[in-house]
């Protein structure tokens, strides 16, 4: 590994504005325990930024800071209770008049501790069944918006449904493909294709003219039910997909070919 | 003189210190981390969140986050700064992708993927501040993938997707573009 080059590769800055993949930042944390100039790099552009930011930051608020200071006044573990320590070296006293006071108020205290426990319980059970419920709920926003997505394209009258059958002494595979005509965009529904090994993965074609045009590599997944937006093509007289190894940039295998549909545009 | 010193004076913490404290949740270091931190947070969250009470949502949301996650903050890993703009940022782009967000900007249409942004112009928002101020000395089509990435949150593979450009040269691009702001900011 040449240290320099990656250094000087924008992967410093892609790494620490949170900008880099999961695996280039395995990589740069990896490299940061081996390279002290990397994390020299690093740490000189996080001061940059740091200072950057400083400058004409805009006032936040006021009122935000109090709601804050009262949340982790709130929330803050010293004040849960305390262990209080007892002067055992006090003589005892004669028991007064006013015994009766002193023991109502630590009732007092006691019940309304109590209370104030349960309560700041209540409260933190429901913040985390409001946060599930948060969770849950923008899971079927996302769910209902792939749908969404999905009702979009087939309601649209620019579309065209092109059915991809098997071949013959192939798996049973196969798919519809929606292609808009007017914005060329293509879109790739799987029907029925057998998940593949890691180190395979599908490919769509265009055939325009006898020639294949890449249009995309894919995975199935178990719940592939989604709908795939596929690279563009303007033309097209029949759409097929292959079986390729992994993140193929050559042409397409044909004695991989698992299903193909004619356009009938 | 005399008056800058008694300013200086009031508590400072090194970083190490601070972090300790802010791990044991102790109150006077939380404080001390929203009087310092709070303008420079609220500057980015103002550059993603054009809405002024949804930007106010997002600081309270981030410091309470802050609060919520600081045992995960791993020195090793980075400046306590840059982990709290990192949430800063994460928070702001969930805020704008948000159902109720999007909803309530109506008229002014927001993109939904990236492929529609090709041809928009980069909207610029607190244009003085953080990165931004340098941002529009960049060429535009290096301003608009800072802007989808950075600002907007697409992945590197939805811009290339949604631009039609290859992904390889996404990323490089927006590392050039990332080097040449830096070197601008440190001019």
């Amino acid at each position: 590994m040449n240290i320099k080059e990656y250094i000087s590769s924008g992967i410093v800055e892609s790494y620490v504005l949170g900008l880099a993949s999961e695996e280039e930042q395995k990589e740069f944390e990896q490299l940061c325990q081996q390279y002290p100039e990397l994390v020299a790099a690093r740490n000189s552009f996080e001061l940059s930024l740091e200072k950057q930011a400083f400058v004409n930051a805009p006032e936040a608020p006021a009122f935000l800071k109090e709601g804050f200071v009262n949340f982790i006044n709130q929330n803050s573990v010293t004040n849960q209770s305390k262990v209080i320590q007892m002067d055992n070296t006090e003589p005892i006293r004669k028991a007064t008049g006013f015994n009766w006071l002193a023991a109502a108020s630590i009732i007092l205290v006691l019940v309304s501790g109590y209370t104030a426990y349960r309560f700041y319980n209540e409260t933190i059970t429901l913040k985390s069944e409001l946060q599930n419920t948060k969770e849950a709920q923008a899971s079927l926003d996302d769910r209902l918006k792939t749908l969404e997505d999905h009702e979009k394209v087939m309601s649209n009258p620019n579309v065209a449904v092109v059915n991809l059958t098997p071949m013959p002494q192939k798996v049973p595979a196969s798919a519809n493909i929606y292609w808009d005509s007017t914005s060329s965009n293509v879109y790739l529904v799987v029907k029925n294709m057998p998940k593949l090994p890691s180190d395979k993965q599908y490919q769509l074609w265009a055939l325009i003219d006898g020639k294949p045009k890449d249009l995309g590599l894919f995975d199935v997944k178990d719940d592939n039910k989604v709908m795939l937006k596929m690279n563009n093509t303007q033309k097209a007289d029949a759409f097929a997909i292959t079986i390729e190894n992994r993140g193929n940039t050559g042409g397409p295998n044909l004695e991989q070919l698992q299903t193909m549909g004619k356009t009938k545009l | 003189m005399y008056l800058d010193h008694l300013l200086i004076s009031k508590i400072t913490y090194g970083e190490a210190e601070l972090v300790g404290l802010l791990q044991q949740r102790n109150n006077q270091a939380f404080t001390y981390l929203y009087d310092n931190y709070s303008n420079a947070l609220y500057g980015i969250i103002n550059q993603i969140v054009s809405d002024k009470e949804s930007a106010n949502d997002v600081l309270q949301e981030v410091f309470i986050n802050i609060w919520r996650k600081i045992e995960t903050y791993d020195i090793s890993k980075g400046r306590l700064f840059t982990w709290m703009l990192n949430i800063a940022r994460n928070a702001s782009i969930d805020k704008i992708r948000s159902k109720s967000y999007q909803n309530d900007l109506k008229n002014q249409a927001l993109p939904e993927d990236a492929s529609m942004l090709g041809n928009q112009s980069v909207k610029m928002k607190m244009d003085d501040i953080g990165l931004k101020k340098v941002l529009g000395k960049l060429k535009d089509d290096q301003r608009t993938l800072i802007d989808l990435s950075y600002y907007q949150g697409f992945t590197h593979e939805e811009i290339a997707k949604g631009l039609n450009i290859p992904l390889g040269t996404v990323k490089t691009r927006i590392r050039s573009a990332l080097l040449q702001l830096r070197s601008m900011i440190e001019q």
